[in-house]
């Protein structure tokens, strides 16, 4: 005896679709859902697109992955090496920008003051 | 805490695709950080979803990461998947974060935990949309809300989802139609 499937278990169905890639409108037709739950699964849709994102700070990345691979023994490869190395280095060519501007700063002030202590 | 998801249930149709990296990492802890790389995203993504913060999110990651690799050699064959098992321990470790916390997410998602790999220009079209989702999926109780992120950022499947939650597999599609058609009349009304 083959039982009947519920809403609920057609939803899924036609969800399972939908992530492997199939159109929602074919995946709800395959799955037999009722015309009153289409909008259940363009809800899916919805939340499909709008939660699947990679939220995860590359430096996070990093840290983990050596606390990581220290209890481990073996030093792991990052997935992104490449947003961690631009990230260092962009972070240290603002460093040495803002301690040059400073030395430049302090330069110009102290020659100043050198230039109207002898004016006098 | 307890690694192994709950009574173990023979998967009817497909071979776990995480085994062979289990079974590597297993013999070799070095092997776990292909299991790291492929599931860190989805982790995180969990628990910021239903934490709210990126802080506590991290927080939550860490320990299941480690946790996890502590317990690889506990993992059997034996019918929960490896990413079930391993969203186990998130959700255990979930649970331990909003206990310390002593209340349950209060702090809105904002803009700046949207996709960051699109352009802006797209991301400012999709904004209000994704403010109205983000507050649709806010508004569900929290049950309804970890099916929804465990299938739709996760990609587990209701069989999974069951196993991470301590249900069946039948509650879960019923918890998540019923997400769904809460989702949509809020985004109706």
């Amino acid at each position: 005896m083959t039982s009947h499937p519920t809403r609920a278990e057609r939803l899924d169905r036609a969800i399972e679709g939908m992530l492997g890639g199939t159109p929602s409108t074919t995946a709800a037709a395959q799955a037999g859902m009722e015309a009153a739950d289409r909008s259940l699964l363009d809800a899916a849709a919805a939340l499909r697109g709008a939660l699947a994102s990679s939220l995860v700070a590359p430096r996070f990345e990093a840290r983990l992955g050596a606390r990581l691979s220290g209890v481990a023994g073996t030093p792991w490869l990052l997935r992104h090496p490449g947003r961690l190395i631009v990230t260092g280095a962009v972070g240290s060519a603002v460093g040495v920008g803002v301690t040059a501007y400073a030395v430049w700063r302090s330069s110009r002030r102290s020659s100043g003051v050198a230039h109207r202590l002898l004016q006098r | 805490m307890t690694a192994q998801p709950g009574p173990a249930r023979r998967r009817a149709v497909d071979p776990d695709p995480d085994l062979a990296d289990v079974r590597a990492a297993q013999r070799d802890r070095a092997a776990f950080g292909e299991l790291y790389r492929r599931y860190l995203d989805r982790v995180y993504g969990y628990a910021f979803y239903l934490l709210g913060d990126h802080h506590d999110a991290e927080d939550v990651t860490e320990r299941t990461f480690l946790a996890a690799l502590g317990a690889i050699d506990t993992f059997r064959d034996e019918g929960a998947s490896f990413r079930a098992w391993l969203f186990r321990i998130a959700h255990n470790q979930l649970v331990n974060a909003l206990r310390a916390r002593g209340r349950h997410r209060s702090t809105s998602l904002d803009a700046d935990s949207m996709a960051t790999d699109d352009d802006p220009a797209l991301l400012a079209g999709r904004a209000e949309e994704w403010r109205r989702l983000r507050r649709a999926l806010d508004r569900l109780p929290d049950d309804r809300r970890q099916v929804i992120v465990l299938r739709f950022v996760d990609g587990l499947t209701a069989r999974e989802i069951g196993a991470v939650l301590g249900r069946s597999e039948g509650a879960v599609r019923v918890l998540q139609h019923r997400a769904l058609r809460q989702v949509a009349e809020l985004l109706d009304g």
